[in-house]
């Protein structure tokens, strides 16, 4: 660094300590072993920031409005190759969000990184992965094509089985009784404003939490050696099973220890993060500039020849409302409800010191039949609507 | 220390109430315009309006012909609502539907071979009177007030029961 460059950065770090808080940003100790997975995390934040992104830009052009959301789009499809694909890179880089959030999830139940202390990270994770989803579901109405409109009528109309209060909150988020111009204004401040102005300070405390706690919840980390509180280090047991590490509890907790292999989070953490992050938006640019984002023809509320497809991420609930019978309608918000009670719910119920995934069937059984449950349910939808 | 009177408040206890006074203000403040502004459209009466539907000397009796009629849209957009609606003739009985599926809203269509009002969302079935007969809706479709005058059909924007 050059000496005048130097003068500066002291400067500013004399007003703003920027050198000790890059050093603990950058230099944390992180874990060696089981550091590619923990890549999804971080991909999982790059895909959110290229939505908030390529966003902010769509909101540059998009009009909000029924009688002018898809000429907009539209305008853009015919007459801005660039302004498509950043539309392409928003639709194709939500797509991929779903999946790497997912993944993310699976990841820590299989490890059983959300138990004490870690529980809350867990918790503000259930709640960014909901607020995910409802980005995907709000953002699916905006385009206000054919697949827009109906996605919009039937999805606001799930929350009218309720019971007492159902119609109430339909028309809470349609502003009328049926679809129009102010479900598209509600959907559109909702997707735009409501749920990231929730989402990133969600984000934050997850991020906060973690580096609280350090990069150490997962089982891989403690199978070998381990190093106790007191700085002593605890070899891999000779044995065929490996030794069963006092699992790390609170920092306070006598049990606490931190796994013997670690490295600086930059450049080592951040190479993995990178590569497995760069390689994914590679893949979205591509889908965004080969398939890019589809425009159907405007919304037709009087059409008798259109069959509507749902999103893929909706097609589990899509296939219930088939396979629900009508007097157990309300089972279509029960389930997902529950589901998601039941992931905040988790590190709350499955308290034990074990992490071990193979230690922990009353958690892992119940996991795969739910996992197996929405693939089977998508399989059926997918196999239904497009006749596989 | 001096004597103090425990009935009446202390320096600090005073400015605990404060704050917590000076929050609830805000919040209340805050609270009403904006809850009642999300409220609001729906304590609005929907405008009762007439539309013509067409000429329906041409339907044929016990075959549900689709007409398209156009509302008013909610709120401020002056563009109209075109929606699709089944007029079935038996007789000098005219029934007109609304193709709003009673499940999810889908757009029900009228199948010939089927003899009946198919939905292709998730497979709702209604008979020629609009009774569901199959899947999941849990109501009949809803039919519209109507009017006929000579042979010109007027649908008025509600419908003959709530759904």
């Amino acid at each position: 660094m050059g000496r005048r460059l130097r003068a500066v950065y002291d400067w500013f770090d004399e007003r703003t300590a920027i050198r000790s808080l890059l050093r603990k940003g950058l230099y944390e100790a992180v874990p060696v072993r089981g550091a590619w997975f923990y890549t999804l995390g971080s991909a999982t934040l790059v895909l959110i920031l290229l939505q908030l992104i390529t966003g902010i830009f769509l909101t540059l052009l998009f009009v909000p409005s029924v009688t002018e959301a898809w000429q907009s789009l539209n305008y853009l499809k015919e007459h801005d190759a660039f302004g498509s694909i950043v539309r392409g890179i928003h639709l194709w880089s939500a797509y991929i969000l779903l999946f790497v959030i997912g993944l993310h999830m699976v990841r820590t139940f299989f490890s059983g990184s959300y138990k004490r202390p870690r529980e809350l990270i867990w918790v503000t994770g259930v709640g960014i992965f909901v607020l995910v989803l409802g980005m995907a579901i709000s953002g699916a109405f905006l385009p206000w094509d054919q697949a827009a409109y109906w996605t919009a009528v039937v999805v606001t109309n799930i929350p009218a089985y309720t019971p007492f209060i159902g119609s109430f909150i339909r028309a809470l988020w349609r502003g009328a009784d049926t679809v129009g111009p102010i479900t598209l204004s509600r959907t559109f401040g909702i997707h735009v404003w409501l749920l990231p102005a929730i989402r990133f300070p969600l984000i934050g405390a997850h991020l906060a939490l973690l580096r609280k706690h350090g990069e150490f919840g997962s089982y891989v980390n403690y199978r070998g050696a381990y190093r106790s509180r007191e700085g002593v280090d605890v070899p891999p047991a000779p044995a065929q099973r490996p030794i069963e590490p006092p699992y790390p509890a609170a920092p306070s907790d006598e049990l606490w220890a931190a796994p013997l292999q670690t490295e600086d989070f930059y450049p080592h953490q951040t190479f993995k993060d990178g590569v497995i992050s760069a390689a994914l938006v590679v893949v979205v640019f591509v889908l965004a500039v080969v398939i890019g984002a589809p425009l159907e023809a405007i919304a037709d509320p009087a059409t008798t020849n259109y069959t509507p497809v749902p999103e893929w991420f909706f097609l589990p609930l899509d296939e219930l409302l088939v396979l629900v019978p009508q007097q157990l309608i309300p089972l279509v918000l029960v389930l997902p409800t529950g589901g998601v009670l039941l992931l905040l719910a988790l590190p709350f119920i499955d308290r034990g010191p074990e992490r071990n995934p193979f230690e922990r069937p009353a958690v892992m059984v119940p996991g795969a039949f739910a996992v197996l449950f929405v693939v089977i349910l998508t399989l059926l939808g997918s196999g239904r609507l497009f006749n596989l | 220390m001096a004597h103090r009177d425990p009935r009446r408040l202390s320096r600090r206890q005073f400015g605990v109430l404060g704050t917590q006074v000076s929050g609830a203000v805000v919040a209340v403040l805050l609270g009403i315009p904006i809850v009642g502004f999300l409220l609001s459209p729906l304590f609005r009466q929907q405008q009762a309006v007439w539309r013509k539907v067409g000429d329906i000397s041409g339907v044929p009796d016990g075959e549900p012909t689709k007409f398209e009629v156009a509302f008013p849209q909610d709120a401020w957009t002056t563009a109209e609502n075109n929606l699709a609606v089944y007029v079935v003739k038996n007789g000098d009985n005219t029934k007109v539907f609304s193709n709003v599926c009673t499940h999810m809203q889908c757009p029900v269509r009228w199948d010939g071979s089927l003899h009946q009002f198919l939905c292709p969302c998730h497979g709702g079935l209604y008979d020629i009177n609009g009774a569901n007969v199959g899947g999941p809706p849990p109501k009949p479709l809803p039919q519209y007030v109507n009017r006929i005058e000579g042979t010109t059909l007027f649908v008025e924007n509600r419908f003959t029961e709530e759904i």
